[in-house]
């Protein structure tokens, strides 16, 4: 019972357990899906939703969103793959795409933690604005003719069936959640998104943080621009459409809530492997890649909806806990009562 | 007497509404000045097509805007609409009127469906209806499975009672889908700013609690918010399917953003409890004009259209948001003696 509590408490875990469930049960029906080759590709085909979702995932933490990422990871796509088919060095096309995703994310830091501009609106306006610059960088032709060697890092295998790009990710993944959970300002984000008045009252420099949150979400947005360009071959002017809402599908799959200061990294690449798995176990069970979209909004809703519910009804249950230790022994038994109910 | 008058339009002038009537009439000179063909009222009124979608639907998500939600789905059913009437209509051969209020139905029931898993179960209005999105155009992709007509082709040959819904033109000149429009926005006015209902509404974005403890079933209002919008999304995916003359699954999902864009443009609150649907009404022209606009008076490419859209919505909102701040008035009231921040 006390490790069920447990399980429920540590978010992540249960997203694990769903994905493991998942598997498990497409492994029952079709068992070529359970060989190493398959599962593996899961999750390197997760590489760039992975670090999208991780990098949202420090901006949905302290309570704020952002749907600027899919034209940041165009725009970096774009402009780190034109200076590589130019002949430039790799070291400048990956600076270059770094710069383009901090300077969004700085741009979105100011607005919203300087200016107070709710957040939704604010990245709204920027991810117009970042889009048409795609459009204007590449002139509205596709990025074509990338270099071999370049296209082919997609698919280095590390050992065995796993791509560098998928450890490349993990390790990432698992310093920044280091990061958030063990050091002091780590842990500024969680609390910022949990208590925004708390967090100011005790000190905690809550816009810096929330500009830091930005900064790193267009960071990990541009390194994804990047693998992204490696594994497509080619950027169109569209590029990332519409991947920030399979990012924030992915974080809330693995257990971020969008109020903020709930959830972990963990959680979210997690919820990356579930979101980006879901065409290739169509595939595997044999149904058409076409209800995608449909499972993915079946799931989501299906998950936030009992998450919501079994969080109200934990709510609720706290509250009559403590109305009943704190009134006298004849209340207890009615607040009791209540509670079971 | 005169003072009164002058005291009055003093107050309009720091209205939103008013600000963004100049706004649209500023539009109107400087395209009207570069390229007088803009202001031919063929041209002009033909251009209508393109943006009656988000006007339509931008004027129903305010509602939902209001009581402090979001709508993020309407693009998707859009789409979903579209595509039910065309396999009704073509497949299963009913009635192409009787497709329509099957649509609009089936529109309603996706937002009500949403609006329950909001209101009902507590879930943030932003994830449900991103799930709504993932859905409703995952269905309306499936539907077009049902079809003999390959999906990327499009449903097409629709009769001409039905196309004439979008080329209708009174008088010869305004074209149905201003009226439609028109028609829509005093509906909308009348419902939130006249009625008990939007009073209702408006509350409920105010504050949501002590709707509830005076009575109000607040739910059940959240609810009806969504099914306004996704009914709204089902016209405008009628009004464009018309105009298409093709039913596709993917119309419309362009929407999303511009349609936000729009509401909280035309000065509603994202957190809820202030908008107005004149408000939206002009801020969706403002936005289509623009976009119409440019690319025939400067040669703009439509593909950079993104930019000027998304610059004017942040230059808006920082604005807003620095009159509202206690320093800037402060500053600007040394300098100019009757300012005293922009009341929207």
């Amino acid at each position: 019972m006390t490790l069920l509590k447990k399980m429920g408490k540590v978010r992540e875990i249960s997203s694990l357990f769903f994905l493991i469930f998942l598997f498990g049960l497409v492994g029952l029906m079709n068992s070529d899906f359970l060989t190493p080759t398959s599962l593996f590709n899961c999750f390197n085909d997760s590489v760039v939703f992975t670090l999208l979702a991780v990098g949202i995932a420090f901006v949905i933490l302290t309570g704020e969103i952002d749907v600027s990422i899919g034209a940041t990871l165009g725009l970096s796509a774009a402009v780190s793959s034109t200076i590589l088919r130019d002949g430039g060095s790799a070291v400048v096309a990956v600076l270059a795409a770094v710069l383009v995703g901090c300077l969004v994310g700085l741009f979105n830091g100011f607005g919203i933690a300087k200016l107070g501009i709710p957040s939704l609106i604010f990245t709204l306006g920027t991810n117009g604005l970042v889009r048409g610059l795609v459009y204007v960088y590449t002139g509205g032709a596709w990025v074509e003719n990338l270099p071999a060697g370049f296209t082919r890092l997609a698919n280095v295998k590390l050992v065995g069936e796993l791509t560098t790009f998928y450890a490349m990710a993990l390790l990432l993944v698992i310093a920044a959640h280091l990061i958030l959970t063990k050091t002091r300002r780590g842990k500024y984000f969680i609390t910022v998104g949990d208590n925004p008045a708390g967090a100011t009252m005790v000190g905690i420099p809550t816009m810096q943080t929330k500009i830091m949150a930005y900064v790193l979400c267009g960071l990990f947005a541009s390194v994804a621009g990047i693998l992204y360009s490696s594994r497509i071959g080619f950027i169109t002017p569209t590029a990332g459409n519409g991947y920030e809402m399979k990012a924030i599908a992915a974080c809330v799959l693995g257990g971020v809530s969008l109020s903020g200061g709930l959830g972990s990294l963990i959680g979210a690449s997690i919820g990356a492997v579930i979101m980006s798995s879901i065409s290739r176990i169509l595939v595997f069970l044999g149904f058409s890649s076409d209800y995608d979209n449909t499972i993915t909004g079946i799931l989501l809703i299906v998950i936030v909806v009992v998450d919501a519910v079994a969080q109200n009804r934990a709510a609720v249950k706290t509250r009559h806990a403590r109305l009943a230790s704190r009134s006298g022994p004849l209340e207890e038994e009615s607040g009791n009562r209540r509670a079971a109910s | 007497m005169k003072q009164s008058l002058f005291g009055r339009l003093g107050q309009k002038a720091k209205s939103w509404e008013f600000v963004l009537l100049l706004i649209l009439i500023l539009e109107f000179i400087i395209f009207g000045a570069k390229n007088p063909k803009f202001l031919l009222p063929n041209v002009l009124l033909g251009s209508v097509n393109d943006i009656i979608s988000i006007c339509i639907i931008s004027l129903f998500v305010t509602f939902v805007m209001i009581t402090g939600g979001i709508d993020i789905q309407v693009a998707s059913i859009v789409g979903l609409t579209s595509i039910v009437v065309g396999v009704t209509w073509q497949d299963f051969g009913v009635n192409i009127w009787v497709a329509c209020v099957i649509a609009i139905i089936a529109a309603a029931l996706c937002g009500a469906i949403s609006g329950f898993f909001v209101a009902y179960c507590g879930v943030q209005p932003m994830v449900v209806t991103l799930g709504g999105s993932f859905l409703y155009s995952g269905i309306a992709l499936l539907i077009s499975k049902l079809s003999a007509t390959q999906s990327y082709k499009g449903i097409s040959g629709f009769p001409e009672g039905f196309t004439q819904i979008a080329s209708f033109k009174l008088f010869g000149v305004i074209p149905s889908q201003l009226l439609i429009f028109a028609g829509l926005t005093v509906i909308a006015y009348l419902l939130l700013h006249r009625s008990k209902y939007g009073r209702k509404v408006f509350l409920i974005g105010i504050n949501p609690r002590a709707a509830e403890y005076s009575g109000l079933n607040s739910r059940l209002i959240i609810l009806s918010t969504y099914v306004l919008s996704a009914i709204s999304a089902a016209i405008a995916g009628i009004v464009l399917t018309s105009y298409l003359g093709t039913a596709k699954s993917d119309i419309g999902m362009t929407f999303t953003l511009p349609i936000i864009t729009a509401v909280v443009l035309g000065g509603t609150l994202s957190t809820g409890g202030k908008g107005s649907v004149i408000g939206t009404a002009l801020a969706a022209l403002v936005i289509g004009i623009l976009r119409f606009g440019l690319p025939l008076c400067f040669k703009i490419n439509t593909q950079y259209l993104d930019i000027p859209v998304g610059l004017l919505l942040l230059i808006v909102i920082t604005g807003r948001a620095l009159s509202a701040n206690p320093k800037v008035i402060k500053v600007m009231a040394g300098k100019f003696p009757r300012f005293s921040g922009l009341k929207s």
